[in-house]
């Protein structure tokens, strides 16, 4: 057989073979990995370029060597999957660089980390200064990651005690004017109403690029022809406002009447009024 | 505008927000705001109904007013 014809062959089936077992090695990122899985990946890459080429004349031994490199971190990540030793063993353990907002010394130099470089990863974190950080630690892949001082911390609606309904991801129903219907189904529609939607709008499907259904079952919808307005869904906005002005009538009814039984049915109704758009508010408005 | 005109509004504007409400609670996907609107839909039919009483009320008082 003619040299080229085997490397053809033998590269062909390294490709493939390759990437089925880097697709069963996992998902972790390059810059998630420990520093021991960057070793892993390199010998291994190592090991099908020599055997590409070639370079490597023995098949089986090749194999021999890249079939351990493949299933060792395989046997190593179940491995550490059960047992809590194993895993602190194969990825290492975190280790804590600022506690109660004091720099750990010791801990800097055993990672041989100088302060420069500590700063230089705060920052990159967004927290300038050091007296913000209440905790830092730099996990076993060597990222630091850091908890502010709860008086620095990004304020949440929490926080502020307001109540906000809850939100989950819109569904996407058309990608590229094609109407998607498993996500539809999702969330109980059908296409029958996702063509009355659009004929409200005016809008045809094939114009559609991007439809999306959020969580109180609004349709938001991307054209193609970009110059085509449409007016933006204020729906929720608008029966706020309403119920508002309602409210508000009620109140002048009530103080314009002058029949007693009149008037505390008004302020009744008022009150009552009041305390549903109260509770609407956080779903109305967001 | 006279009192009864100025309910008649208000009840047909109630009524306009009512429809919405019903819409809403029918298609929001998450159960306690689904129960909220359906809260503020019994909500605004008692006051519905309260107001449509109270117009016969004005419109038997004043009936020079009454306008179909």
């Amino acid at each position: 057989m003619k040299d080229w014809i085997e490397i053809l062959i033998r590269s062909i089936a390294l490709f493939f073979i390759t990437f089925a077992f880097i697709r069963i090695m996992g998902k972790r990122q390059l810059i998630r990995m420990t520093p021991f899985q960057f070793i892993n990946y390199s010998v291994i890459a190592i090991l099908v370029a020599l055997m590409a080429t070639n370079l490597i004349k023995n098949l089986a031994f090749g194999f021999i060597t890249l079939g351990i490199w493949f299933l060792f971190p395989i046997a190593l990540d179940y491995l550490s999957m059960k047992s809590k030793w194993i895993h602190d063993l194969v990825y290492g353990k975190e280790t804590i660089l600022v506690k109660h907002g004091k720099v750990m010394e010791e801990s800097l130099s055993q990672l041989r980390l100088t302060g420069e470089e500590l700063l230089k990863e705060l920052r990159s974190k967004n927290a300038f200064n050091l007296a913000d950080v209440e905790f830092a630690i730099m996990e076993s892949t060597g990222e630091i990651n850091l908890l502010l001082k709860s008086d620095k911390n990004p304020i949440t609606p929490h926080n502020l005690g307001t109540i906000v309904s809850p939100q989950s991801a819109p569904q996407t129903v058309i990608l590229d004017g094609t109407i998607l219907d498993e996500p539809l189904k999702n969330m109980g529609l059908n296409r029958g109403w996702l063509n009355v939607e659009l004929e409200t709008m005016e809008v045809s499907l094939d114009n559609v690029f991007i439809a999306q259904v959020d969580s109180s079952g609004d349709l938001y919808v991307d054209l193609f022809d970009d110059s085509v307005q449409l007016p933006e869904a204020k729906v929720q906005e608008l029966l706020y406002a309403t119920l508002e002005k309602i409210q508000a009538d009620l109140c002048s009814f009530a103080l314009d009447t002058d029949n007693q039984k009149a008037k505390s049915m008004y302020s009744n109704n008022a009150h009552e009024f009041q305390e549903m758009i109260k509770k609407l508010e956080p779903h109305l408005l967001r | 505008m006279t009192v009864g005109a100025s309910v008649k509004q208000t009840l047909a504007n109630l009524k306009g927000a009512q429809g919405t409400l019903r819409t809403y609670s029918i298609k929001v996907q998450d159960e306690s705001a689904r129960s909220i609107y359906a809260e503020a839909l019994m909500t605004t039919n008692k006051v519905i109904d309260d107001l449509n009483k109270r117009l016969k009320t004005i419109e038997l008082e004043e009936p020079q007013y009454r306008a179909y």
